[in-house]
């Protein structure tokens, strides 16, 4: 009698033990994603390119657009010092004596902000117009995907060069308003704000032509999740449009566009790069990914895009 | 399917008429355009430019018109003059430009007071007899405003575009042959050595741009192996000047097959790397896919050989997201090396491009984007045809 009593009391505390721990979604989420080795050593490279580029001011030795005149067209090679001031150029120089290391963690700032504010503002406007494509249908569905169809069915890289062209070197014709210039200008750390206002430009070109893969994602989610019971538990109940928008389908529909966000950054990041390589979008001097290439002697001289 | 065929195509047309005359208007908003060095000219007054010979010029490149109507005289080289109904001339009086800004106050008779901002109107009378371009609808694309100024846009076309077929031409063929063999292969030796080995070129490949692998490619084979003297290539451009000594490969002669080939080799590479990367991934995924489905074990189960199994049955099946992927081949053949073009300065469609927008030539960069729509377009249409023929279930209506 006693053994029995006391041993479906051990069994029940021995399985009652890993409950105990109590894991929360973070932390199943964290274990797993630490058993990933790659994903950790992403996690490193991203997290020392993010920390240099928040400390961009703080760690860089010269200024962003400081040029020595008696080390331009020297290609001074990496660990070499400044002839003027004595600093070390970590990376060396580029063919008009900027310093590459300074250059490149103010391109990092730069870029990563465009492609993060680009790809948001994207998601964003994706998700609300799927949203609204996928729960109404109806009119607004119809025109909603009309515009999508007419906006995935464009050549993507030319349209974006002529647009970026045109749009990006006349500040006027993309009204921009002054605190969103400012918000730009303190966080790419701008003096001008010309170069802000390019830069917003820019962001809102990417933002037109990159939400329709996000909106079409959404749709297609909201279709299927408007469907489930939950959601018509929830209009029985009494619930408006919005709150069954905002506190049932958003939340189940959003899973796959945190992935298209990922994939979306790194095509901003690309696109970005790209323009401004071709010399059409972010201007010399402000360094970004797409210009501060370090070319070599070799390649400058043979007269063709060298920034 | 004739129905979805005619539907598509009206769907064609709306798009292809709402993209052209947006971009056309987005291009016309540019600032300076063509006319930007004869302005510059004009403030400095050792070199002062007749106001009339500066009209004229605008008379030459339509920008004394209106938006709309110079949209339509591009698009089918109309109005070119008074509408003619019935041998009657009519509306001639219609303003449809200005060749000269400034406020002018007509005072009519009756009082009214009408206040233009138009100092020199242009009328419907006097667009006849200039020349116009037939219209891009009978494949005039006007003259080249800045590039080559004066000729026509499609000379300049013709110039460049059989070295952007050529690059694309090879490149996807040579990236098709190796990624569809590579990638059934991979899919169905899943976790062998080979699909580590390709999976992780593939993700490197995919994961940076182009413009990464451009650069890197002439400063390794370009730059570096020269310095070692080893086989280089050279750092772009098309043709040498003078006869090349290269290490190992001997003398090669300017503008002879063998320098066309150097020039092309690396570019070419490049290109045909930075595709195949992400193609392996794609179709790797998609055989990966049906392989697990219920009728590729029935397929095993009945007896079937390995090469049956797999030829037959998964990867007919993976053809879908396949043919999406192999149309957009035809829009890339025109402006899909836009940025290696640039790194190579190779004279193809996308230097020109890039060249266009630069110079403020909107003639040729509109014609530019126009063959990228027209291509982009018909590769959306072929995609739903061979869909059909891919997947007898797929319908057209």
């Amino acid at each position: 009698m006693a053994i029995t009593a006391i041993k479906p009391q051990k069994e029940n505390e021995q399985a009652r033990k890993p409950l105990a721990r109590a894991d929360t979604q973070f932390n199943i989420v964290a274990r797993r994603f630490r058993r990933h080795r790659l994903a950790m050593v992403s996690l490193l490279v991203l997290g020392v390119i993010l920390v240099a580029s928040i400390l961009a001011k703080q760690i860089s030795p010269f200024e962003r657009d400081y040029l020595n005149v008696e080390s331009a067209a020297k290609f001074l090679p990496p660990l070499s010092r400044s002839p003027e001031t004595g600093a070390m150029h970590w990376l060396g120089t580029n063919q008009i004596g900027q310093d590459l290391f300074t250059r490149l963690v103010y391109a990092a700032r730069i870029s990563l902000t465009t492609a993060m504010l680009a790809t948001t503002l994207s998601t964003l406007v994706g998700t609300i117009l799927g949203t609204l494509a996928g729960y109404f249908r109806g009119i607004l569905d119809s025109v909603i995907q009309r515009v999508i169809d007419f906006f995935s069915n464009l050549p993507q890289l030319p349209i974006l060069l002529i647009l970026t062209a045109v749009l990006v070197t006349d500040p006027r014709l993309i009204p921009i308003p002054t605190f969103v210039i400012k918000f730009l200008q303190a966080i790419m750390l701008f003096d001008q704000e010309r170069e802000a206002r390019v830069v917003a430009a820019l962001i809102l070109i990417l933002t037109l032509l990159g939400w329709t893969g996000v909106a079409r994602l959404m749709r297609g989610q909201v279709l299927q999740v408007r469907e489930r019971d939950f959601v018509e538990g929830a209009r029985a109940l009494g619930a408006n449009s919005l709150a069954i928008i905002t506190r049932h389908i958003v939340p189940n529909a959003f899973p796959p566009v945190i992935v298209a966000f990922t994939l979306g950054l790194a095509a901003s990041l690309t696109a970005e790069t790209g323009l401004s390589f071709l010399g059409v979008g972010i201007q010399n001097p402000v360094p970004t990914w797409g210009i501060c290439w370090p070319l070599p002697r070799a390649i400058c001289s043979s007269g063709r895009i060298c920034h | 399917m004739v129905n979805f065929l005619i539907r598509r195509f009206v769907a064609m047309i709306v798009m292809f008429l709402v993209i052209t005359f947006v971009a056309y208007n987005v291009l016309s908003l540019a600032p300076g355009g063509p006319l930007q060095e004869l302005m510059q000219q004009q403030q400095n007054s050792a070199n002062r430019l007749d106001p009339f010979a500066l009209e004229r010029v605008m008379q030459r490149y339509e920008f004394d018109i209106d938006l709309i109507p110079r949209y339509t005289r591009w698009l089918v080289g109309q109005p070119d003059g008074p509408l003619n109904l019935f041998g009657q001339e009519m509306f001639g009086a219609t303003q449809v430009g200005c060749l000269r800004k400034g406020e002018t106050i007509f005072k009519y008779p009756d009082g009214r007071v009408v206040v233009s901002d138009c100092e020199v109107p242009v009328y419907l009378n006097d667009l006849k007899g200039r020349a116009v371009s037939k219209g891009i609808l009978a494949l005039d694309f006007g003259t080249s405003q800045g590039v080559l100024r004066g000729r026509p846009v499609s000379e300049v076309l013709n110039s460049r575009i059989g070295l952007t077929l050529l690059l694309q031409g090879i490149s996807s063929l040579l990236a098709l042959a190796i990624a569809v063999p590579l990638g059934i292969y991979t899919a169905v030796k899943q976790y062998s050595k080979l699909d580590y080995a390709t999976t992780t070129v593939a993700f490197l490949g995919s994961s940076l741009p182009s413009l990464f692998w451009g650069l890197m490619g002439l400063l390794v084979f370009a730059v570096l192996f020269k310095q070692w003297g080893l086989p280089y290539f050279p750092a772009g451009t098309f043709v040498s000047n003078t006869p090349q000594t290269v290490p190992l490969i001997g003398v090669i002669e300017p503008e002879s097959f063998a320098d066309r080939a150097w020039h092309l080799i690396l570019p070419i590479l490049i290109l045909t790397f930075v595709s195949l990367s992400g193609w392996i991934r794609y179709i790797r995924a998609s055989v990966l896919e049906v392989l697990k489905q219920d009728y590729v074990r029935t397929a095993r189960a009945k007896g079937l050989t390995e090469r049956a199994v797999i030829l037959k049955h998964a990867v007919r099946n993976a053809l879908i997201p396949f043919i999406t992927l192999v149309v957009t081949i035809l829009p890339g053949l025109v402006a899909g090396a836009i940025i290696t073009e640039t790194i190579f300065s190779l004279p193809g469609v996308g230097n020109l491009l890039v060249a266009a927008i630069y110079g403020s030539d909107y003639n040729v960069a509109m014609a530019v984007l126009l063959l990228s729509v027209v291509l982009t377009l018909i590769a959306y249409v072929l995609a739903d045809i061979l869909y059909t023929v891919a997947d007898p279930r797929i319908r057209l209506r």
